[in-house]
């Protein structure tokens, strides 16, 4: 070894640029590799153990207080599986928040007695000074989305009441802290709650929180609940676990995830292809030089070694650095996602990954490295000094091709994923939504068909639709209903095979149901204390409540509940506060509430379009270094290769300038060349890259359009910017003089 | 006083190209190397002569025969054994010179002797005697190979090929790069190792440098046409170099 180390030694010293920008790669890839990772461990993990530590409920369901039996509690402490249970009431009403970040948002809210003692689901207080009637302690994800903050004034609008509380801290739970999980909870000192329960008798509600051992099997348990329930003519109004509230609130952490580890994977197979070609064109070059080592003595390995081990060795130095610094970087990925997940955490150093990310990294540098050598094996010490230089166009064009490919695929996927946010933010919406009206009113008692009738003849409005979504349950348990007075006027179609329901005795069901409710097949869903089976016409998508939702029709809701009160309104032109302004003054005594449905959209948008823009400008970023980093790889093994040839052109009469172009110029092609089929393959794998990401989170069907003219942009961009660089790198060719001719 | 053989090969051949295209260089040669001779192998273009001295080293394999070298036939050694067996055994100097860019002459004299001693200040000390020897001051150790002539380039590559003392140090053409001046003085590097019992064997076209051979052997044909003795290096000895004259006309120079 030590006879290896002055060659290595010697290696290293000789071509610092080249192990520079390679280490960069690496450390780049390294980067972004432990980020995938730790999140991957970490969020799932942080996740957990706050669940643990708040002592949080595997299962929670509410039901009226009117209906609450105390035979309940013991029937749940009989079931298989449970060892423990608590009881807590509760005000679980439809509120709007006013001013949710700048606009009105609808959410089914529980509001708690925070005085009240709790051995399950508490609740992590920040701050806890004041306690009068007008004070409320509101969960992390409104402090997070909502934008409100301690001290902050907060507006609760229930039938629509107002009533304004003073945030005097931020709750941590883990029992809901999600739009997602359909549920929010609202913290009130006692004297506030105590008002609130008296002015919302009829929407008091009994919640039962029950922890279960570590092999009990969650959905048999949801079972023997909803059938203890039934048979006492309970229906749940909302029953949620501790495994559909993790995959809601950690949705676009596992995007990230996904995105991340893909992003690493292409960088690697650039960085792959780049130490592959540097080190074929390494023995190439210094063929003549590796034929005297083997001529004195060096033996095959050892020469292999040398060549080996300074990849390597700046491998294992780049991924310590990438993963360090990655650190520099997680906590600020990690705030992006609370304002989705609801909880905080700071992620920490993680040994497990830092050793998948060296082992991969390392083990992948060491055999590409070393498959590359092997040529040397092969090379006697004749015919290496004999050996003439091959001028490397072949591996380099490779390279050059891959590398296109592969930025075009990050640079289609991220343009496309901005495209279908900000420029076509109706397809975003329509893929992680369901309907997406202009202002939905509930309608005063009985006054339906009255308002329906005016809003029709409103040349303002587009359409108007009788659309509400309402928790149901079914044998398995909850499920948010989307019920229509017909699917076939809906504007956001989210079945994505079957059909939607067409009659009362019709319904299409969530992916989640997908498995167990075939096309044909009957489900028994059950609201209050009216059951129905309706026959599954089709499945239907959603982000939310873990996929766990159904579309039955208006005729078919109304045969286990009461007619709906809701409707939608789909304005031509964009003027939704105006024209709730202009109806509520007008017609007063029809409309019970309205919600800017418009604001709302907009404002959701305008958050994942915060994250998916952070998301695409750190895809573009890398796109550009790699290009820079290849590019400078290629050119200046090309400039040192073909020195004497450029003494010749510049000895018959070329200009720097020329020969600066002739060499940017004949990459561009091949650069061109692979952009070109890459964006026209893209047309073919774009959509299939976006349907495996976007399944990740419930949404099968995608509406994501692929602009073939942003590709074609990018074709232009990439090729322009590839040149561009390689102008700027090739400068050195200045340098070079018509007596490098008479060097050798 | 019968001489000591360092170099035995027996029906050595050796052919390049494929089927139709196929080059005999040599199909049945035979040839003794002498301990502390110098032995010039002269020729036309093309008979082999380089063929065969890289054959002899071990660098290149024969396609048959056998070669003995100190005891070890070397044909059967693989290419990892050869390796060994060249960095105790053989030195090489090269036309094109080959010293590794970018590393002083010093680390390039101290990469060979690495391989035969673990003992750096011992290769260093003795790599200070041998460039004094070839006249290389110390001002010139830590240059780069293109900080140098290629004079002073040659004689640090004749440094690296006796680092490890080698039993017979190999010549392919050593002045054939090299200017008029450049060239003696690397001869008169080669004359004084020989001097000091150095085997040494030089492939040349250049009689100025065949004339530092005590030995002369020419190859023509395939085979070892002839051989002319001269005794040692004189410069004055004008005799010497007209029996030199006069053979290499007879060989058809």
């Amino acid at each position: 070894m030590n006879r290896t180390i002055t060659l290595i030694i010697h290696n290293l010293k000789k071509a610092k640029g080249q192990y520079l920008s390679f280490g960069f790669i690496i450390c780049l890839t390294a980067l972004i590799m432990n980020i995938a990772l730790v999140l991957a461990f970490q969020t799932f993990n942080a996740y957990d153990s706050r669940f643990t530590e708040l002592d949080t409920a595997d299962i929670n369901f509410m039901i009226p207080s009117l209906q609450d039996d105390s035979e309940i509690i013991d029937e749940l402490y009989k079931m298989d599986g449970v060892s423990a249970v608590e009881k807590h009431s509760g005000v679980f009403v439809l509120a709007t928040v006013r001013e949710f970040a700048d606009s009105d948002f609808d959410m089914n809210t529980v509001f708690y007695n925070l005085d009240e003692a709790r051995t399950m689901n508490r609740l992590d207080v920040s701050e806890y000074q004041k306690k009068d009637e007008n004070t409320i302690y509101i969960p992390m994800y409104m402090k997070e989305l909502g934008g409100f903050a301690e001290g902050d004034h907060i507006t609760y609008s229930v039938n629509d009441k107002d009533d304004t509380y003073e945030i005097g801290g931020i709750v941590s739970e883990m029992q809901y802290g999600n739009y997602g999980t359909g549920l929010i909870g609202g913290y009130l000192p006692a004297a506030a709650y105590e008002k609130l329960e008296e002015e919302h008798k009829e929407h008091i509600v009994a919640e039962y929180s029950l922890t279960v051992q570590d092999t009990a099997d969650l959905t048999e348990i949801k079972n023997a609940i909803t059938d203890c329930l039934s048979d006492k003519g309970i229906a749940a109004l909302n029953i949620n676990d501790r495994v559909a509230g993790k995959q809601t609130r950690t949705m676009v952490c596992t995007l990230l995830i996904v995105i991340f580890l893909a992003l690493a994977a292409i960088i690697l197979a650039v960085s792959i292809f780049l130490s592959s070609f540097r080190i074929r064109s390494t023995i190439e070059d210094e063929l003549a030089q590796m034929g005297v080592l083997k001529a004195i003595g060096y033996t095959s390995k050892m020469i292999i070694s040398s060549v080996v081990f300074p990849y390597t060795l700046v491998g294992i130095v780049s991924t310590g650095i990438g993963t360090i610094l990655s650190y520099a970087v997680l906590p600020s990925i990690a705030a992006i996602l609370a304002i989705q997940s609801g909880f905080v955490y700071t992620p920490v150093f993680d040994g497990v990954a830092l050793l998948i990310v060296a082992a991969i990294l390392i083990l992948v540098i060491f055999l590409f490295a070393f498959l590359s050598a092997m040529k040397i094996y092969k090379l006697g010490p004749m015919g290496a000094i004999r050996g003439s230089k091959g001028n490397g166009d072949a591996g380099q064009n490779i390279l050059l091709s891959a590398l296109s490919i592969g930025i075009m695929v990050l640079l289609s996927f991220a343009g496309t994923l901005l495209y279908n946010v900000s420029v076509k933010p109706d397809n975003f919406m329509n893929t992680l939504s369901e309907e997406i009206p202009s202002i939905i009113f509930t309608v005063q008692n009985d006054k339906m068909s009255e308002l329906k009738e005016i809003l029709q003849e409103d040349s303002r409005v587009k359409l108007v639709l009788e659309y509400a979504s309402t928790p149901l349950s079914y044998t398995d348990g909850s499920l948010t209903a989307f019920v229509c007075e017909d699917f076939g006027k809906v504007t956001n179609d989210i079945c994505y095979e079957g059909r939607s329901p067409e009659s009362g005795d019709e319904i299409a069901v969530g992916n989640t149901l997908a498995d167990d409710y075939p096309i044909g097949s009957e489900i028994e869903i059950s609201a209050s204390d009216k059951s129905a089976f309706y026959v599954v016409t089709g499945y239907i998508q959603s982000v939310n409540n873990a996929g766990r939702v159904c579309q039955l029709t208006s005729e078919g809701y109304e045969k286990i509940g009461e007619r709906m009160s809701n409707v939608n309104v789909y304005l031509h032109k964009q003027n939704a506060k105006a024209f709730i302004e202009e109806y509520e003054d007008a017609y007063d005594s029809l409309i019970a509430s309205s919600l800017n449905y418009e604001q709302l959209n907009e404002n959701s948008r305008t958050l994942y379009a915060s994250i998916v823009s952070v998301v695409a400008v750190v895809l573009f970023v890398i796109s550009v270094l790699l290009v820079l980093l290849v590019l400078y790889v290629l050119i200046n093994s090309m400039i040192s290769r073909r020195r004497q040839e450029y003494g010749i052109y510049k000895a018959i009469g070329y200009t720097s300038r020329q020969l600066t172009i002739m060499t940017a110029a004949r990459f561009i092609p091949v650069v061109a060349l692979s952009a070109g089929v890459s964006a026209i393959a893209g047309i073919w794998y774009l959509p299939v890259i976006n349907q495996i990401i976007l399944s990740q989170i419930g949404a099968i069907k995608n509406y994501f359009e692929v602009s073939i003219f942003l590709l074609f942009v990018f074709v232009i961009m990439f090729t322009a910017v590839s040149f561009f660089i390689s102008v700027l790198l090739a400068a050195p060719i200045k340098k070079i003089t018509a007596y490098s001719l008479l060097k050798e | 006083m019968s001489r000591q053989t360092v170099i035995s090969a027996k029906h050595l051949k050796k052919s390049f190209g494929e089927k139709e295209n196929i080059q005999t260089i040599y199909s049945d040669l035979n040839i003794d190397i002498y301990k502390g001779d110098f032995t010039v192998i002269m020729g036309s273009s093309g008979a082999g002569k380089s063929t065969l001295m890289y054959s002899l080293s071990g660098m290149d394999k024969p396609d048959g025969g056998q070669i003995d070298f100190d005891g070890t036939d070397i044909t059967k050694l693989n290419s990892d054994k050869l390796a060994v067996f060249r960095r105790s055994q053989c030195g090489f100097v090269f036309q094109q010179i080959y010293l590794i860019d970018k590393m002083s002459l010093m680390d390039n004299v101290i990469a060979a002797g690495v391989l035969t001693s673990r003992n750096k200040e011992d290769i260093k000390n003795r790599a200070r005697k041998l460039f004094s020897l070839v006249n290389i001051p110390e001002t010139t150790w830590k240059k780069t190979p293109s900080q140098i002539s290629g004079g002073e380039a040659q004689r640090a590559g004749i440094v690296r090929a006796v680092i490890n003392q080698p039993n017979v140090l190999f010549a392919d053409e050593p002045t054939g790069a090299l200017n008029s001046a450049n060239g003696m003085a690397v001869l008169n590097v080669f004359s004084s190792l020989h001097g000091n019992g150095q085997s040494i064997v030089m492939v040349t076209h250049d009689k100025k440098s065949a004339l530092r051979g005590n030995r002369i052997l020419y190859i023509k044909d395939g085979e070892i046409f002839g051989e002319c003795n001269l005794g040692k290096f004189d410069p004055d000895n004008t005799e010497r170099t007209e029996i030199f004259e006069k053979f290499i006309s007879e060989m058809g120079w």
